[in-house]
């Protein structure tokens, strides 16, 4: 974690701290999603909003099991963006990741940021794939993450529902973060060997 | 006229001609300067030598072939064996120091290595010792700018991989800094 924190510009210009998530960050994270709205909070797997879950988190932080990477402006956190390894089973090739960016701070390119360091990260870690889930009705959400190379795998029809209780389509989105490096290194072999071709 | 011929050497799948190229897209896209790219290989497969010729001027260049580099990087000791009688005799060596033991350094020469396949593991992919190296090359030799190589290497490698990349480029340019900073240029043993 040596690179951050990071400042980034927003597209409204807003500067803002990009950084892994701290054993310090307790109060500001609880905070962050007790302000999120219902509809926001809805594809988080648990009730983000009781303080014993947050405190828990931050107590069992561990960057190898979950990586959190937080956007702050002015010592508040107003995007949270996370990385979940799986180390065993059938799946530990695979990491999956989810965002969630405050309300009056979305459509800024602020989720784009934090997701591109998860992103980034997860090559690095030997994460071959990275999966990201949401409803179809998310299409700007979809759309940021194919801007970061991800690409539809799946749509189950009527899986989940909303807060209402109105079903919605599943979106399942892959990066394959292995088919990069392996464009790398065809491309070092390309340019070496290829007049042998 | 400033002009300078680099020759880049190492086994193929090292990613010595992308190192050529980046270096030439560093001096002629981005730093205002000519550049010419020259390449060759061996006659086998992934894992025979081969080069890369580069060429970088302030004026056009009239002549694309190197024919006496004063500045040489290798990174296999075959390429260096191959190609270090062929330098000026006060050229400037850059190695991949854990892979390549120069034999034959004459007095004027100066050296400059770096464990860069060490470097690119601790960066979590060895592929990108070629990108380490041209960080590094570009500290020790000043023949290109910082910022021209940075943009040079973004450019010139798959999206979605610039990120490990650029950190291999720093990674082996603060070598490279911290290598001339500290201590008077290297002179051959």
């Amino acid at each position: 974690m040596e690179n951050y924190p990071k400042t980034v510009k927003t597209k409204d210009g807003t500067s803002v701290v990009i950084r892994p998530l701290t054993q310090d960050d307790g109060p500001a994270l609880l905070a962050f999603f007790r302000a999120l709205p219902a509809d926001d909070r809805l594809f988080l797997r648990e009730d983000v909003t009781k303080k014993e879950l947050v405190e828990r988190w931050i107590s069992q932080l561990d960057y190898e099991k979950v990586l959190p990477m937080v956007a702050e402006l002015r010592s508040a956190i107003i995007g949270d963006a996370t990385l979940h390894f799986n180390q065993h089973g059938w799946h530990r090739h695979m990491a999956e990741i989810r965002c969630v960016v405050a309300r009056a701070h979305q459509k800024m390119g602020l989720g784009t940021f934090l997701m591109h360091e998860l992103v980034s990260h997860a090559g690095q870690k030997g994460v071959d794939r990275i999966r990201a889930e949401m409803m179809d009705t998310q299409v700007s959400a979809q759309r940021a993450f194919q801007r970061l190379g991800f690409q539809k795998a799946a749509e189950l029809k009527n899986f989940v529902i909303d807060i209402n209780g109105k079903s919605h389509g599943l979106v399942i989105m892959v990066n394959d973060v292995s088919d990069l490096w392996k464009k790398m290194e065809d491309l070092l072999i390309d340019y070496d060997i290829r007049m042998e071709q | 006229m400033m002009t300078t011929e680099i020759k880049f050497g190492g086994f193929g799948g090292q990613g010595v001609i992308l190192a050529g190229m980046i270096i030439g897209r560093a001096a002629s896209i981005y730093d205002n300067k000519f550049a010419t790219l020259t390449q060759s290989f061996g006659p086998e497969a992934r894992g025979s030598a081969c080069s890369a010729q580069v060429i970088v001027s302030d004026q056009e260049i009239l002549y694309p072939y190197v024919t006496k580099p004063q500045i040489l990087l290798v990174m296999s000791q075959e390429a260096c064996n191959k190609f270090l009688p062929e330098t000026t005799d006060d050229a400037a060596v850059v190695i991949e120091e854990e892979l390549v033991k120069p034999k034959a350094l004459k007095p004027g020469m100066k050296l400059f290595g770096i464990p860069a396949t060490r470097f690119a593991e601790e960066l979590g992919r060895k592929m990108v010792l070629n990108i380490v190296m041209v960080g590094f090359f570009t500290a020790v030799t000043g023949l290109v700018g910082r910022n021209a190589a940075r943009e040079a290497v973004k450019t010139s490698v798959p999206k979605g991989t610039e990120n490990l990349n650029l950190q291999a480029f720093d990674r082996g340019y603060e070598y490279g800094m911290s290598l001339v900073q500290g201590a008077a240029a290297p002179v051959a043993q």
